[in-house]
């Protein structure tokens, strides 16, 4: 019978502990647990912790492209200004908002962000990455919306309390009101970009699913769970991840373009947390109960360690 | 009667505490009062207990623990003034009781 270096072109390498080295599908000897084991790639997605928030908070905003990259802005128990940088370690403090608010709405990148609404304003701040400034305010001062865009140049905000149907882009100068949702809800899910975003859940119906295409709101497949106050990450409207929500959620679902399927849950169920990245790396920061300071970083796909008696 | 589940209490460090894989293999729940339940008789289990130095606990004594947080949470609904429970301003509702199961 031919060998394992024979076949595989290399011997078992022993080592102590999980083997660093080690590509798809080799095996190893684990001499501190007595263990032969193999690495894989597993396509289904999880949950991890990140690292925590130096200010546990909800009802704040958080923009960023995965989650290893995000920052983190507003929030409550008392309405704040404080913003967080992540690096996909840690958090840290940078300058504030130049007005302190909760249930405030945000995306973009760390070097190119915009906040719009929350609290009782319309209020509307641009991050050059460095800094907060002040620009035009939205037509309709209002809260607990949803938002899409990529950076601080376009934006697509709806729903919200009040005129909870109400839609307005921003153009990297000013707001225009385009086309209202067909159901108008707040603390909805929003994710996607200016020409193609997705809006979940949210209170009056929280299984409603409507999908934007540049001009019109179409109502689409609801939620296997409706929910408010939910996470939500994608930058179409074709691939969507949603996570947490009212209830004390700790439900994700995943949005193909033509429906939602469950897949793993957040380990810690919760509701008002910023949320941003894509379906397959996004981060979901602070949140309510308590406020906390976790975060929990979704892979869509990860590594595996299997003990070959498992 | 066996037991699903098995209780811990540990403090959530951040990154790391749960990584990718460990979330890949079993199911956690992170409960108030920092408990988590993780699968009993499970060797991925065991090993993360052992890894975040959990504290073990039986059910009833993580029970007590989620009950003191839960209550808290409610007495702080509680003394909330009307307005600020209103479901149509925010839409949350008053904390809820957990059971946990065996």
């Amino acid at each position: 019978m031919a060998t394992y270096k024979e076949k595989v072109g290399t011997a078992v390498v022993n080592f102590a502990g999980n083997y660093p080295g080690a590509v798809e599908g080799e095996l190893w000897y684990d001499s501190t647990n007595k263990d032969f084991k193999y690495q894989f790639i597993s396509p289904i997605g999880a949950w991890a912790t990140g690292g925590n928030l130096n200010t546990g908070r909800e009802k704040g905003a958080s923009g960023g492209v995965s989650n290893s990259s995000a920052l983190f802005a507003g929030g409550s128990p008392a309405p704040s200004g404080q913003t967080e940088s992540y690096n996909g370690t840690s958090w840290t403090e940078v300058n504030d908002l130049n007005s302190d608010r909760d249930d405030l709405t945000g995306n973009g990148t760390q070097t190119s962000a915009l906040i719009y609404g929350g609290g009782s304003t319309g209020k509307t701040e641009l991050w050059n990455g460095t800094n907060w400034t002040e620009k035009n305010d939205l037509n309709t001062a209002r809260n607990q919306m949803g938002g899409a865009g990529v950076d601080n140049t376009s934006a697509l905000a709806f729903g919200g309390t009040p005129a909870a149907a109400n839609t307005e882009s921003w153009n990297g100068t000013n707001w225009t009101e385009v086309n209202d949702l067909n159901t108008g809800r707040n603390r909805v899910g929003g994710t996607g970009i200016i020409t193609s975003a997705l809006c979940v859940g949210g209170a009056p119906s929280p299984a409603y699913t409507e999908s934007w295409n540049g001009t019109n709101w179409t109502e689409v497949g609801d939620l296997n769970s409706g929910r408010n106050a939910m996470g939500a990450a994608g930058v179409s409207n074709t691939a969507v991840l949603v996570f947490g929500g009212s209830g004390t959620s700790a439900l994700t679902e995943l949005w193909n373009g033509s429906s939602w399927t469950e897949v793993a849950d957040l380990s810690q169920a919760r509701d008002a947390g910023g949320s941003n990245g894509t379906t397959t790396s996004a981060l979901f920061s602070g949140g309510n109960t308590s406020p906390t300071a976790a975060t929990e970083e979704w892979s869509g796909t990860s590594t595996v360690t299997k003990v070959l008696t498992d | 009667m066996t037991k699903t589940y098995q209780y811990c209490v540990a403090e959530n460090w951040g990154k790391g505490f749960i990584d990718h894989g460990e979330s890949s293999k079993i199911t956690f729940v992170g409960l108030p009062g920092n408990v988590w339940q993780v699968p009993a008789h499970n060797k991925n289990g065991n090993l993360w207990i052992a890894k975040v130095a959990g504290i073990v606990k039986t059910k009833d004594e993580a029970q007590a623990i989620v009950d003191t947080e839960v209550q808290a949470a409610q007495a702080a609904w509680d003394a909330l003034p009307d307005a600020q429970k209103a479901p149509a301003i925010e839409n949350i509702t008053r904390p809820t009781d957990i059971t946990l199961e065996e």
